[in-house]
């Protein structure tokens, strides 16, 4: 094994370890119940969800597809979508602070965000 | 080109294309988006450290557009697009400093290197950095995947080896 090539090793472990630190990191459970559903950047709805009464309601895309959004006791998911590889029914509900539910194909994303003022 | 080489690209792709479409029929390992074996990136790698840049990137975009008329999921091709240019770039630079008996080390950087263009892409297309958070999973992922296809293509090099011995024997 030569120099270089030591080193790249050296830099892949410290890379995985490095990876591996940071994704126990953002796994963290959220404080706040305050959730944004954000597409194509535009916040679409903000809300507490401990504060919701259970319901599903639909997204619609801009290419015609649809995400279906749950919401159970004071948790939230993607029940149903038409997308292909449908990775955000799979994410299940929303626990981390940092992680959000993703819908790459129509661009949806959940998260928890920062409690805000109860607008009523 | 000569007419050898381009049969020899051409089957590689075949290969790359039906692994790939092999690859679709398994279950989903993960719930993380842009997470994947990637076993087709086991003729990428053979093929990076055997033929020029330039038709190693031939092969690959073939393979990636081809690839998604069989997968029919067209918003995948540009995370695939950007994740396998960058993959290969790194590749190519690294294979001048690894050699051939390290390949599965290159292979890992090249997988991280891929899901490095994806969360890129993914964070430009989203307009927000949310998905970045996906980040740390997919270096993980990346590692493990690029040192299972890596060591795979490492048996690949040692079969076909023989074979080109023979070729040139003639």
């Amino acid at each position: 094994m030569t120099k270089p090539v030591k080193l790249i090793l050296a830099a892949v472990i410290v890379l995985f370890v490095g990876a591996v630190a940071a994704a126990m990191f953002v796994r963290r459970p959220s404080e706040s119940t305050w959730v944004e559903i954000v597409q194509d950047g535009k916040v679409l709805y903000t809300l507490d969800i401990a504060d919701s009464e259970n319901r599903t309601f639909t997204i619609e895309s801009a290419d015609g597809g649809y995400n279906k959004v749950e919401i159970i006791d004071g948790a939230i998911r993607i029940s149903d979508a038409d997308c292909p590889d449908r990775t955000c029914v799979n994410t299940g509900f929303l626990r981390s602070e940092t992680i959000p539910i993703v819908c790459l194909p129509h661009r949806l994303i959940i998260r928890y965000t920062e409690e805000q003022e109860d607008e009523n | 080109m000569k007419t050898k080489r381009l049969a020899e690209l051409s089957l590689l792709t075949a290969v790359s294309l039906i692994i790939f479409i092999v690859e679709l029929r398994l279950p989903n390992l993960s719930s993380i988006p842009g997470v994947k074996l990637g076993l087709a990136n086991i003729i990428t790698v053979y093929s990076a450290y055997k033929f020029s840049g330039r038709e190693v990137l031939l092969m690959v975009l073939t393979r990636v557009l081809l690839g998604s008329f069989f997968s029919s999921n067209f918003s995948a091709v540009i995370y695939s697009l950007a994740g396998a240019l960058l993959c290969l770039a790194g590749m190519l630079l690294l294979r001048k400093i690894i050699p051939l008996n390290y390949l599965w080390l290159c292979s890992i950087l090249g997988a991280v290197l891929h899901n490095t263009g994806q969360i890129i892409v993914a964070v430009v297309v989203m307009r927000s950095f949310a998905v970045a958070a996906y980040y740390p999973f997919l270096i993980i992922s990346g590692c493990i995947a690029g040192a299972f296809t890596g060591l795979c293509a490492q048996l690949v090099l040692r079969r076909l080896m023989p074979i080109e011995n023979h070729d040139k024997g003639e």
